[in-house]
């Protein structure tokens, strides 16, 4: 896998809408807002967008809507959001990935097709599972009916990249249920697949649930299990592993989430969204209303950041490169870092290497097939204890 | 202060009956305290001593009472009533004349009731017996009053009191000046005072709490520690009302502080005896046995970078608690630390926390153990403290351990349930008498180290509740104990390492790896757990290898967070002890402790 130029870049766009909230999300997104909070909403973002005054130098590649569900909002936005970034970086969007979430349930042909005309290239949609009686559990808004129509409809509006999210270790589920929701996606022929696990962040309904003892997640030899077995059954239907939770066909592989994994530049526009240039990582205001006020009195809309030095931004370099299948090439770090991996972290990588969990292949260095298992393990070499 | 006006008081009791209640009202009673700055057991100012609703250290506090147109100086100490801090109670006494012998009217007289009352007496203190609770709708002063009897003192003469409605407050101040004899010392005599206490301050140093027994102090003083043969200039003499507060003197029988910018811990010595410089007496006072540890505990910082600091931490402890001791060693496991001495598990328990609060410290204590006199073959006699530096069973001739005398109170109708129980602890019977009717007092021979860990919570499960303990020191004896080691990826981990009698090691080796499988969290790597008996393993188990350990997303917005958790998980890791290459988490090493013999 080519590794993007170190001057490529991209734009993330948080819409921070849903229609209810699902057990588990601890996303930045709120319910309950109508059309006018929408309007007032994109209003801010075109603000937000506006005023930022410098841009990094090489070529955007990727532009992406998440949420939230950006779904919730009608095409139109879209229209002017992307018009709006044309216009500025005086840029067209041939060649560029443009991405939107979209919830199962939101979407029909009619305004999928609005969608692509405006602009959208890439369609993301959060099936899941591919049992109702889960979906209502976590409280999704949509059936398994809901996520096939929606990929038919996507592929008859003209979307030639698709991708599908199901979660493993859900609350109850077995590895038979799982086995079913995979042979349920991969049926549905899309480009692009994402595996996760369903991480437990505190606070949600769902904690609440666990902690009463009302349900109960998967053992965790359950769902190394499910891990496995999700791998093993995507690879058999031809699709390339490419990241630790990320499966495409050949080509297909989500341009947006490696600017993450190599580090390059992102500029963030919404409540709560993060961007990432020049050691520097900001994020914007979290609550909607308050990041639409400070944007309508004049403001950035931003809340906070923070500065990576020199080794801070080498160590997120290796353990963020170590994500992808193929790891990370040692020539672009020491491209970007004037100092080879090995002339920095030599200890750490020997020790990784002796322990079977890090290998080397010609220019990359990548995790072998135990420490993809102890990916954790591996990372926390490359950070500080609190 | 006229001598004449002055009266030194303990109110001792067993656990619980309500000292520290009683002290409050007292110290309401007097005004000393007014109402807004009462709280209940105000005493117990330690914030340990609040959450656990116990008192832990003795307490110092001076009233003025008014009584038949003259006004008294009261030297009140509050003691605690759990077996761990008897050294406190028995130093509180020496600095008194009497003791109001709290017993509560419901429970009737206990276990620590007769240790207390044992132990006023051996000091010739008046003692003064209040029956407290008498609220309570179960009181039965009656019988508590015949029960009194029994121990030989004038039950008739109790004073009824309700230290929670206060009843019989007037009743008890009035008969604290009237009975108890006020201090004896020589106003005009050269200065000798006890340092019955002391404690660090990080402005003023060492605060020395002392009794003055003869002559008298003033600020400006030279003084002189007798058995360290340091000086100091007095900068400030206090009294407790209960805070600090300064006075100008302490003269002969009074109970106060003073500070001497001392900045040295090791020249305090609580028992020591302060004269002045230019006047040194002749004869210091006979000052305080030395605490005898019963258990001890290897004490480790959880980063060894913390050494230096925790050993200063227990040099100031120490100050504040004399019955506690230590020395260094080291540990293959653990690295640096201090093999530590304590009164019992409670007041390892208390010093393990004060330590990581007062001092911030973050420590791995290993399973306490007893002290073995250990004959070799050689014919040399050897005192083991660390159960992981027993000799090889080849070159033992004999192995003694501590034992107890140990007395437990229970209802009759338990008898039965207590000997069974000492039976299983290697108890050896010795006699049994009635209080009254209902209670029986038992005396048992039981080998130290077998009521360390639960026998106090069995001995209530077992008799619902009703029977109390006490227990003293009662020499060594024989016994057949053997080493357990525990091995962990093949290594003998010696802060594992126990000494338990043949007939149980088996079934402690088996509980113990088992329990430790649930302890140590999967790895890397599989590890074998092994429990050995001089070479010879008696149990395995294996914790498994680790599958998957895996953030499953990661993108844009999260990658902070990201990186937040695993720095937060490496922090966790941090605080675990590799031994070789296994993480062991702090809790392991305490695990002992959980395992019974059942
Ligand atoms: N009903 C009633 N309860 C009381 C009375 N005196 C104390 N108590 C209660 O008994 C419990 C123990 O009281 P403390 O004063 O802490 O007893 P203590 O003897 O100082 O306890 P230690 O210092 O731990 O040995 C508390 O819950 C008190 O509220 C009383 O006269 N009547
Ligand atoms: S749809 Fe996504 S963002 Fe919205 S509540 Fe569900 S998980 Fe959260
Ligand atoms: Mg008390």
């Amino acid at each position: 896998m080519i590794s993007s130029p170190l001057s490529d870049w991209g734009i993330y766009i948080h819409i921070p809408f849903c229609r209810s909230r699902c057990t588990y999300c601890d996303f930045n997104t709120v319910t309950g807002m109508g059309e006018d909070d929408y309007a007032r909403y994109v209003e801010a973002l075109l603000l937000q967008w506006d005023r930022i005054s410098k841009m990094p130098s090489g070529h955007v590649v990727s532009i992406f809507f998440g949420g939230g569900t950006p779904s919730l909002l009608e095409p139109e936005y879209f229209k002017q959001i992307l018009g709006a970034v044309k216009d500025k970086l005086r840029i067209s969007l041939e060649g560029v990935e443009v991405t939107m979430e979209a919830n199962p349930g939101t979407i029909d042909e009619k305004r999928l097709r609005e969608y692509r005309r405006a602009g959208v290239n890439r369609l993301s949609l959060g099936v899941q599972a591919w049992q109702d009686h889960h979906l209502r559990r976590i409280n999704r808004t949509h059936t398994v009916l809901d996520a096939r129509q929606g990929v038919e409809a996507a592929r008859l509006a003209g979307f030639d990249n698709i991708n599908l999210d199901l979660i493993y270790g859900l609350p109850q589920q077995t590895l038979a249920e799982w086995e079913e929701s995979l042979t349920g996606v991969l049926g549905l022929e899309v480009d692009h697949l994402s595996l996760y696990q369903l991480q437990i962040e505190e606070g949600t309904p769902l904690a609440g649930q666990l902690q009463r003892g009302r349900l109960r997640v998967p053992e965790d030899d359950v769902s190394a299990d499910m891990a496995e077995l999700g791998r093993k059954r995507l690879i058999q239907a031809g699709f390339i592993p490419y990241e630790i939770s990320n499966y495409c066909r050949p080509h297909k592989h989500s341009r947006h989430n490696r600017l993450y994994w190599t580090l390059n530049p992102y500029l963030a526009l919404g409540a709560g969204a993060h961007g990432y240039w020049n050691a520097r990582r900001w994020w914007s205001i979290r609550g909607v209303k308050q990041y639409v006020d400070n944007l309508q009195n004049g403001g950035d809309g931003i809340a906070g950041e923070e500065r990576l030095d020199r080794l801070e931004e080498m160590r997120e370099y290796i353990w963020l490169g170590l994500r992808e299948e193929g790891g990370f090439s040692r020539r672009r770090f020491q491209d970007r870092f004037s100092v080879s991996p090995e002339g920095s972290f030599g200890v750490t990588l020997g020790k990784l290497g002796r322990q079977g969990l890090v290998e080397r292949r010609s220019d990359y260095i990548l995790l072998s097939r135990r420490g993809r298992e102890m990916a954790n393990y591996v990372f926390r070499e490359f950070v500080t204890a609190s | 202060m006229n001598q004449a006006e002055i009266r030194n008081f303990s109110i001792i009791a067993h656990i619980d009956h309500g000292k520290s209640t009683l002290a409050d009202r007292l110290i309401e009673r007097t005004g000393t305290l007014s109402a807004r700055e009462m709280a209940p057991q105000v005493l117990d100012s330690m914030e340990l001593e609040r959450e656990r609703g116990i008192t832990i250290k003795a307490q110092a506090v001076r009233l003025d009472y008014e009584h038949e147109g003259k006004v008294y100086e009261l030297n009140l100490i509050d003691t605690p009533g759990h077996v761990d801090f008897t050294y406190e109670v028995s130093r509180a006494l020496e600095a008194c004349e009497g003791a109001l012998l709290v017993v509560d009217a419901a429970q009737g007289v206990e276990a620590q009731t007769l240790a207390n009352l044992y132990l006023a007496l051996e000091h010739d203190l008046t003692v003064i017996p209040v029956i407290n609770k008498i609220d309570l709708p179960n009181a039965n002063p009656e019988k508590v009053q015949e029960e009194l009897m029994d121990i030989g003192l004038d039950g008739t003469e109790a004073i009824l009191v309700s230290a929670k409605l206060g009843i019989g407050i007037e009743e008890t101040l009035a008969q604290v000046v009237s009975r108890i004899p006020p201090p004896k010392g020589q106003v005009e005599a050269v200065l000798r005072a006890l340092i019955f206490d002391s404690r660090f301050d990080s402005y003023k140093g060492v605060l020395v709490y002392i009794r003055v027994v003869d002559g008298s102090l003033r600020v400006g003083d030279q003084i002189l520690f007798m058995a360290t043969g340091a000086s100091f200039e007095v900068t400030e003499i206090g009294v407790f009302r209960p805070h600090p507060t300064a006075v100008s003197t302490l003269s002969t029988g009074e109970v106060g502080f003073f500070a001497a910018s001392i900045k040295t811990v090791q020249d305090t010595h609580v028992g020591d005896t302060v004269t002045l410089a230019s006047r040194p007496a002749q004869e210091p006072l006979p000052g305080y046995r030395p605490a005898q540890s019963m258990v001890f505990s290897g004490l480790y910082p959880v980063d060894s970078s913390d050494y230096g600091r925790l050993r200063e931490a227990l040099e100031r402890l120490r100050l504040n608690d004399a019955s506690l001791s230590f020395e260094p060693e080291t540990s293959a496991a653990l690295g640096f630390g201090f093999r530590a001495g304590f009164l019992g598990l409670l007041h390892l328990d208390v010093v393990q926390e004060r330590l990581e609060r007062e001092y911030n410290l973050s420590l791995i204590t290993t399973a306490p153990n007893v002290v073995y006199q250990v004959r070799l073959v050689n014919g040399e006699e050897i005192r083991v403290d660390n159960p992981a530096l027993m000799p090889p069973a080849g070159e033992i001739q004999e192995i003694q351990e501590p034992m107890v005398n140990a007395s437990i109170i229970t209802p009759s109708e338990y008898i039965g349930a207590v000997m069974e129980l000492a039976q299983e602890r290697r108890g050896i019977y010795k006699d049994l008498s009635y209080i009254d009717k209902q209670r029986a007092l038992l005396n048992y021979l039981l080998p130290l180290g077998e009521i360390m860990f639960d026998f106090f919570d069995q001995l209530k499960s077992r008799t619902r509740g009703y029977a109390s303990f006490d227990y003293q020191w009662s020499g060594n004896m024989p016994a057949d104990l053997v080493r357990l080691d525990i091995l962990i990826n093949g290594e003998v981990v010696d802060a594992f390492s126990m000494i338990v009698h043949r007939d149980k090691a088996y079934h402690r080796g088996r509980s113990l790896v088992e329990k430790l499988r649930e302890l140590i969290p999967r790895q890397l790597f599989e590890v074998p757990l092994q429990a050995a008996i001089g070479g010879r393993v008696i149990a395995r188990e294996t914790v498994k290898a680790m599958r998957k350990d895996v953030l499953a997303k990661c993108y844009g917005g999260d990658i902070t967070r990201k990186r937040k958790l695993l720095e937060k998980q490496k922090e966790g890791k941090k605080r675990m002890k590799s031994v070789g290459s296994v993480e062991i988490p702090q809790e392991a090493f305490m695990a002992i402790l959980r395992v019974s013999d059942k």
